[in-house]
């Protein structure tokens, strides 16, 4: 009976394991890519649809999708897996701030290596757009992706009820504008109303949701460094801070916090936004609630058009990845057009690519979203930041000045600047 | 006296005999230590074995990354990229940087409010507390409480409290019709409010030091003193601070060191701001290395930040001992 039974035990076992044949082969010489995606909802589900597609189109060329995991930021939880020697084969949503790190770290393949990286690169933007992304040694590490200019948000209803029907374009024309939106509307002796809302907080990034956008406006595009020098030391800048330090000392933007969305429960007539926010205003405003994107404000002298800031994010190839080539070829697939509109559509951000405006594919997309349109139109021009590993402490000088001046009107504009700029340049030179 | 008595003379001043070897000598603790024979292997083994533990951890945990922290001055670092010579850079860096000696000011000020603070109130406590007094037990655990509760739970507590709009400080100070205060968001009492909340974390530990100091003085110091027709403020002065000293030293160097430690209360509650009103040593030191990957520049803070603490203790102790004497 025990033999009986060791035998058909066998037998069974035998029968499961799988016997060397083709699909073994197969199997073994099947790739898999990891590939890390973003953690918000939305870029998790283009992410899994694109490599759905790509999976069932390329059998031996698997990829794997994995969201980036939890940290303070994704570049400190990028950056510690360089450290590590555990980054994915492919990462979605570099910051090019962070790329000189990546490159110093040599984390990342060099992209242009790859024969057909001009042709991939310069069908989807313009030259001027794409140098942008070159790395000071002249090479390509990133494949710029997708692009959120950040523009001026209105709430065009509370300004026709003060009289405005044209928006704000220029520093006084918004000024203006805030001597009659700011105001008590309940008659109990306090302002609870406000021309704009900032999010003042010391907090390095949060400088380049006002400070660097009205900077890159007011410079027409020049960033904060060229060649590792500072350049921010100049007109432009003083007026920027000029003019954000009067929207503060004279109440037009609100000191305090408030429970809930200040713009969206109209204390507040503008904001600085990205497209991001269209699909959260068209899920919870009120019927009768009417708003409308701008250009970014420039100072009143400007005669140049307004440039914005990107907030742009690029795909690249770590070094740790086993098949470059295969990587690639994914990536290649992610910026088609096809998927450019799936990014769209699922995510409300922009794709970087040229005449989107004019293609047929993302017609249907922009008759159903108008207000897409405004950022569209934004995102060849838009700049992204220097590619400097200081860039951070950059950032975190201007704001550590701009609390100073802007805030708390503790020095001048001009010194403020003058400070940042002198701080700046000397951490530039420590190398 | 021939030169051999004069040599039999000195060897019998000294009280060695005739033809003692070294080990007898020093047996009878006749040499000097530096000139006494090492102890025999076998009876040092056992010696080398029990202090081997603490020579690894010490050259483990201590001592390697003391001396990596040293050659990181002179380099840029950033963990995920190679070392990069800087030669004197980050040194000079630390000289012209506003920030660092913005830090030390910052925590001089602290220092200067929560010293004499935790002093004072410290040792009145200690002396209430030192009286036979109802519930005696439960009031010296009641001030010890804070010490032994997480620091990042103590901010929080106090942040909540600070609050600017719903902080249970300014909701007090409305209800008396006063203004409200930001204290935490004001630049010119940020650090008194993080200096409060410091010295109310801390008190209980230097409570339970003085109160062991009070009961060593011996009471017929008192009596003495009592019996001569000292007043109280006269036996305070005249016997309890003198006879303290030892303690006021010990807690004068703890605080200046915690002091200078000073890191979760700013982090967690103000940043370092307003304008860099609370931005401490230490918390520099750490936006350096973890914020923006600069970690030769944080070990240069490092080591400056230990310099200035040994200044600063060297003085402390120069001054209560002159005093003392």
């Amino acid at each position: 009976m025990r033999l009986l039974f060791i035998t058909l035990l066998l037998a069974s076992l035998s029968n499961c394991t799988p016997s060397p044949s083709a699909n073994t082969s197969q199997a073994e010489d099947r790739i898999t890519l990891t590939y890390w995606s973003a953690t918000n909802p939305d870029e998790v589900k283009f992410a899994n649809e694109t490599a759905a597609e790509w999976n069932r189109e390329h059998p031996q060329i698997q990829i794997k999708i994995e969201v980036v995991p939890a940290g303070q930021s994704s570049e400190e939880v990028v950056l510690a897996a360089v450290a590590s020697r555990t980054t994915p084969d492919i990462y979605a949503s570099v910051f090019p701030g962070v790329m000189q790190d990546l490159l110093d770290a040599r984390g990342v393949v060099q992209l242009d290596g790859f024969p057909d990286f001009d042709a991939v690169l310069n069908e989807r933007m313009p030259p001027e757009t794409s140098e942008q992304y070159r790395s000071p040694d002249g090479h390509f590490y990133q494949m710029p992706w997708k692009s959120n200019p950040i523009m001026m948000l209105y709430n065009t209803g509370m300004l026709r009820e003060v009289g405005i029907t044209t928006l704000p374009t220029t520093y006084s024309e918004f000024l203006a504008a805030a001597t009659r939106v700011t105001r008590d509307r309940d008659g109990d002796g306090r302002v609870d109303q406000w021309m704009a809302t900032i999010d003042y907080l010391p907090i390095w990034y949060k400088r380049m949701y006002d400070y660097y956008p009205l900077y890159l406006a007011a410079s027409g595009g020049e960033t904060l460094l060229q060649k590792r020098r500072v350049a921010f030391n100049n007109e432009h800048s003083i007026e920027v801070f000029r003019f954000l330090q009067e929207c503060f000392s004279k109440g037009y933007v609100p000191r305090q916090t408030f429970q809930g969305d200040v713009f969206l429960d109209a204390k507040v007539a503008a904001k600085f936004s990205g497209p991001w926010s269209i699909s959260h205003l068209e899920r919870y405003r009120p019927a009768d609630f009417e708003y409308e994107y701008a250009p970014m404000l420039r100072p009143d002298n400007a005669s140049i058009q307004p440039v914005s800031y990107a907030d742009s994010k690029s795909i690249v190839i770590f070094t740790t990845c086993r098949h470059p080539r295969e990587a690639w070829e994914f990536v290649k697939f992610m910026t088609t057009k096809r998927n450019d509109l799936r990014l769209l559509e699922i995510t409300s951000q922009l794709p970087i690519r040229a005449s989107m405006l004019e293609d047929e594919v993302f017609a249907d997309y922009f008759g159903r979203h108008p207000q897409m349109v405004r950022f569209a139109e934004q995102v060849l021009g838009a700049r992204s930041v220097d590619s400097v590993s200081e860039l951070k402490e950059i950032f975190d000088i201007i704001t550590q000045e701009f609390e100073a001046s802007v805030i708390f009107n503790l020095k001048s504009p001009e010194q403020a600047v003058q400070d940042a700029a002198q701080r700046s340049q000397t951490i530039l030179d420590v190398e | 006296m021939q030169p051999s008595e004069a040599k039999r003379f000195s060897m019998w001043n000294r009280g060695e005999r005739k033809g003692e070897s070294r080990r007898e000598k020093a047996e009878r603790g006749l040499l000097p230590a530096a000139f006494r024979p090492l102890p025999s292997q076998s009876a040092d083994r056992a010696g080398y074995l029990m202090v081997l533990p603490y020579v690894i951890h010490t050259v483990i945990f201590i001592g390697y990354p003391l001396a990596f922290a040293f050659v990181l001055i002179f380099h840029r670092w950033n963990i995920y990229s190679p070392m990069k010579w800087v030669g004197l850079g980050n040194i000079k860096l630390l000289l012209i940087d506003p920030l660092i000696w913005r830090a030390l000011g910052n925590t001089i000020f602290f220092l200067l409010i929560h010293i004499p603070l935790q002093l004072i109130i410290a040792l009145g406590l200690a002396q209430l507390l030192n009286q036979k007094i109802r519930g005696r037990t439960f009031f010296r655990a009641s001030y010890f409480l804070p010490v032994v509760i997480s620091g990042i739970v103590v901010t929080i507590l106090w942040q909540q409290l600070y609050a600017y709009e719903t902080g249970l400080v300014n909701l007090a100070l409305r209800e008396i019709n006063l203004p409200r205060v930001g204290w935490l968001t004001d630049p010119r009492i940020a650090m008194v409010s993080i200096a409060v909340m410091a010295t109310w974390k801390n008190v209980g530990l230097y409570v339970v030091l003085f109160l062991v100091g009070l009961q060593a003085i011996p009471s017929h110091l008192y009596e003495a003193a009592e019996l001569d027709g000292a007043s109280s403020w006269q036996k305070f002065r005249l016997i309890t601070v003198p006879m303290l000293n030892p303690t006021i030293m010990l807690v004068l160097v703890l605080s200046t060191i915690n002091g200078f430690s000073l890191f979760i209360e700013p982090y967690v509650m103000t940043g370092g701001g307003p304008v860099s009103s609370t931005l401490s040593g230490i918390l520099y030191l750490y936006k350096q290395a973890f914020f923006f990957g600069k970690m030769g520049y944080a070990a240069t803070i490092g080591f400056f930040w230990a310099l200035i603490i040994f200044m600063v203790v060297l003085i402390q102790r120069r001054v209560v001992e002159t005093e003392a004497v």
